[in-house]
């Protein structure tokens, strides 16, 4: 490990974080589609084929074969499978895997973009992903510059505040909430639709609190560690409330990535908190870590 | 080692980031078409009532009245009056229900043999007039116009004016409407999306009785499985159940369906939702109205995976079968049970029609934009494949004509189920603005095609190797040039049944047409006109003797002699009735003047001699 020791866990947090929200998304992309179909049938898209010498046939297939979109739809999962065990890998010196990284950023910024052109240009659809599209990039800054450079920091709390502002827009109703928010809600905690409502609008409240209180350093701490608590419940709510003994493979090839690519909701938080310990906890929690740690 | 350039380089490349996507999304949407601005308009208060459809049946008359909201402190009462002799009457009052602001009325002992001036009235000032129509038992023609998938977007057209729709049904004077589902796309506000869709159709709809029926995306979801009301959570909703909370479903059905005759079998299902399957009796046209979705089994999970969406099969080498699982549910026993029952019951029907959201197979080969070729779609009713042949076979005993929308893409398909063209005839009709694109385009040209007609015509199987004959289909052109309604195959189709003749005519047209224009021209493959006994006369078939009764147009019907089993019902047209059936089986065939209370004819077999019957 080259990371020096006081940012030991706070990397790990974004490591692990980013390893599975590009896990997630490699699953996705390789079992079943990434979201791009919204992008590609336009005008502009004919366009760019005829620029680039292709028919529309050899484009988009004859419908009797594939074309080059779905040839390279097909292969991006092997981006992602690369983007995770870089993850992995990367390290402070290793420049070639950090630029491999935010490029790495920049494909899930891409189905971000994907997602919000799907979902009618709302707004908070881009701005929800916020955690997911930086926390690779949040990565690469905390082994460039160190966990606790300001650069680095500021970043986790805009991928933090992105992430929480738009799950908070649709929550609280200032977008139309989507109906598996209710649906979750519902099916996890047994209450009907009013009550169910009423737990939405708070949590919309209470995510537009953390946006707050994770910028006002005496609210911080308590705030990262709501939001780590917060974003942990909501990613595993789609298998909690989905899975079923009675589904093939009991549901996880449907659910359990929908949890991984949604490590950076609780990841960041996690990571902020483990940077803004008590001195006291830090110095106890640098007494408990092995020497070797030290040495490299 | 300074690391100053690269710590540069990287706050570039994550200012990039964070800049890009933005500025590359404003200067699509500065490219692209302006995106439709969905809101409920303030109206005056004279305007607040929207519009209004209704439904006669069985002497009852029920009409639904469409509020815009109302504001604190006003009445929530809504009267309806009718003009008699010049005075207007009421006949009713109800009140508002919300969520949704509809005014459901219901008026027994209606006079069904003349028209009658209506009108709605809510408070001192709004006033909202129509007529209802006699029941056109004494025309020959009933005229069914038929919609289906209603985009408001630019991007598809939606922003075009549905002027040319409403004068072509005013000009044909249609006796029924028909909107087979997505009259509303957006999955969250479906309240200003109905009032849009009454503010673009309400000039046709307040004067005839109309049929809506609410498809996925008017209860907020792409597609659904409704599983009797369960709570889907994944995206796309191939888990089965519902997206959005019972309360909203509750409220679109409300809307929708609200006006429709009374359900037949009225229990609710999950999450306090409602039925609305039934039949309407109008013209002596007898329509049931099914409900596809509401009690299908969702595919994610039961189903092995066979391609990047549980709901979506690539892999043409599959089996099939693998996918028909036990317990798959299509319309559900409830729905079929009242198939049977309708099938027999020929009491002023002379034809029977099935009005449901979509067709009974796999119609479309290429799916959506860019994605190309999808060996099966389990959105499609072609699967579960046995609940489709259970369907199927109910339908058949009737010889309903099936009239459907939801596919985007317009066709016509003879439906097999052991034999090609051994079922019901279909179509589904074209978008009214098209959301989606799909087309019909099998890899290997059809066989027993008719003489001179396309490839992807004649005798093929679906995705999920039901059989099914093609006789048209509208496809879209395959670049996006344009993009607009026609290029995208939007359209209407309109059915005329003919009570006298028993024959049953599709139209399909493209938008903005004047369809009585001599040069207009409907899409290729269309008109087409069939017997309604084409709806169950399998090609394997034989004749029996020819009947000829002393009455006119009673009701048949060939039951089985060694199961018990009733082939089918019909009413048949004139005095002279060569039944079909089997060669190898021996029937009992039964009849009457309004129901099949007498057996007329014991141990009939095909070839057998003719016979008179005498049922006075």
């Amino acid at each position: 490990m080259n990371e020096s020791n006081p940012h030991r866990l706070p990397i790990a947090c974004l490591r692990s974080g980013a390893f599975c929200c590009f896990a997630g998304w490699t699953w996705v992309h390789f079992y079943w589609e990434g979201p791009y179909g919204v992008l590609l049938w336009q005008d502009a898209t004919y366009d760019l084929a005829t620029r680039l010498g292709l028919s529309w046939d050899e484009f988009v297939g004859t419908g009797a074969d594939d074309g080059f979109v779905q040839k390279w739809i097909a292969r991006i999962w092997w981006l992602y499978l690369a983007c995770t065990l870089l993850t992995l890998t990367v390290r402070k010196t290793s420049w070639v895997q950090m630029t491999g990284l935010v490029l790495g950023s920049g494909l899930l910024t891409l189905l971000s973009y994907a997602s919000y052109v799907a979902a009618q240009r709302q707004l908070p659809m881009f701005i929800e992903h916020g955690g997911q599209m930086l926390i690779p990039t949040i990565l690469v800054m905390a082994l460039a510059l160190g966990a606790g450079h300001r650069v680095t920091v500021t970043t986790a709390i805009i991928g933090l505040i992105m992430t929480f502002a738009g799950h908070g827009c649709y929550a609280i109703g200032f977008w139309p909430t989507p109906g598996n928010f209710y649906a979750m809600t519902t099916l996890i905690l047994g209450v009907e639709y009013p009550t169910a409502q009423f737990l939405l609008r708070a949590a919309g409240i209470l995510d537009f609190a953390v946006c707050v209180g994770i910028c006002i350093p005496y609210l911080r701490r308590a705030t990262a560690v709501y939001a780590t608590a917060w974003g942990f419940l909501t990613a595993i709510a789609r298998p909690v409330a989905g899975m079923s003994w009675g589904l093939n493979y009991w549901g996880a090839d449907q659910f359990l990535h929908e949890t991984a690519l949604r490590a950076p909701h609780f990841a960041i938080p996690l990571f902020l908190f483990c940077l803004w310990r008590k001195p006291g906890e830090k110095e106890a929690l640098q007494a408990r870590q092995p020497v070797t740690a030290e040495l490299h | 080692m300074n690391r100053q350039p690269y710590k540069r380089a990287g706050l570039c490349c994550l200012a990039i980031l964070l800049a890009v996507a933005p500025a590359t999304a404003q200067q699509n949407a500065q490219r692209r078409p302006r995106r439709a601005v969905l809101e409920i308009p303030e109206v005056e208060r004279s305007e607040v009532i929207c519009f209004a459809l209704y439904t006669v049946h069985d002497n009852t008359l029920k009409l639904t009245a469409q509020l815009y909201p109302l504001q604190s402190g006003e009445s929530r009462t809504v009267r309806l009056e009718i003009e008699k002799d010049g005075n207007w009457v009421e006949v009713a009052r109800t009140s508002v229900v919300e969520p949704g602001w509809t005014a459901p009325f219901r008026v027994e002992n209606w006079d069904d043999t003349q028209a009658s001036n209506y009108r709605v009235l809510h408070g001192a000032e709004a006033n909202y007039e129509g007529v209802i129509r006699k029941n056109p038992v004494d025309k020959d023609e009933i005229v069914v116009a038929g919609f289906t998938g209603n985009s408001i977007q630019p991007a598809h057209g939606g922003d075009i004016s549905r002027q040319d729709l409403i004068d072509n049904v005013q000009q044909i004077d249609a006796d029924v409407l028909f909107f087979s589902g997505d009259q509303v796309y957006d999955h969250n506000k479906h309240l200003a999306a109905w009032l849009k869709f009454g503010r673009d159709f309400g000039a046709i709809i307040k004067d005839r009785p109309t049929l809506c029926l609410p498809d996925d995306h008017d209860v907020g979801q792409p597609n659904l499985w409704g599983e009797s009301g369960k709570i889907s959570t994944i995206s796309g909703n191939a888990d089965g159940g519902y997206r959005q909370p019972g309360i909203y479903v509750q409220e679109v059905e409300r809307a929708q369906t609200s006006h429709f005759p009374d359900p037949v079998d009225p229990r609710k299902i999950g999450q306090g939702i409602g039925v609305y399957f039934t039949n309407l009796n109008w013209g002596n046209i007898d329509f049931a109205i099914l409900e596809d979705r509401k009690f299908k089994t969702g595919p994610a999970g039961r189903v092995p995976k066979q391609g990047p969406r549980p709901d979506h099969i690539r892999n043409p080498e599959y089996d099939p079968a693998s996918v028909d699982v036990d317990g798959a549910i299509l319309l559900g026993q409830r729905q079929l049970d009242f198939l049977d029952d309708w099938a027999q019951d020929w009491r002023d029907a002379s034809m029977k029609v099935a009005l449901s959201q979509t067709i009974f197979c796999g119609g479309a080969h290429i799916h959506g934009s860019a994605n190309g070729r999808l060996h099966a779609d389990m959105d499609s009713n072609g699967w579960p494949q046995t609940g489709r042949n259970r369907a199927l076979k109910a339908l058949r005993k009737a010889f309903a004509f099936h009239y459907a929308g939801d596919q985007h893409l317009a066709t016509i398909f003879h439906h097999g189920i052991d034999e090609h063209r051994d079922a019901i005839w279909s179509f589904c009709v074209p978008s009214i603005a098209n959301l989606y694109l799909r087309w019909w385009e099998p890899l290997e040209p059809g066989q027993n095609r008719e003489p001179g007609s396309p490839d992807y015509t004649g005798d093929h199987l679906d995705g999920f190797a039901n059989k099914v004959t093609n006789y048209a289909a509208a496809n879209p052109e395959k670049t996006p040039a344009g993009n607009v309604l026609n290029t995208r195959s939007a359209g209407f189709g309109i059915v005329r049944l003919n009570t006298k003749t028993r024959q049953i005519t599709m139209e399909c047209w493209p938008r903005n047409v004047d369809v009585t224009d001599p040069s207009a021209k409907q899409y290729p493959g269309w008109p087409r006109t069939i017997s309604q006994f084409d709806n169950y006369n399998p090609p394997s078939w034989g004749k029996l003797g020819e009947l000829t009764f002393d009455v006119d147009s009673p009701v048949v019907q060939l039951v089985d002699r060694d199961s018990d089993e009733i082939l089918y019902t019909v009413r048949i047209a004139g005095k002279r009735f060569v039944p079909a059936a089997p060669k190898d089986k021996t029937f009992n065939i039964k009849a009457g003047k309004d129901a099949p209370e007498t057996i007329v004819v014991q141990d009939a077999k095909v070839g057998g001699a003719a016979q008179s019957v005498s049922l006075k």
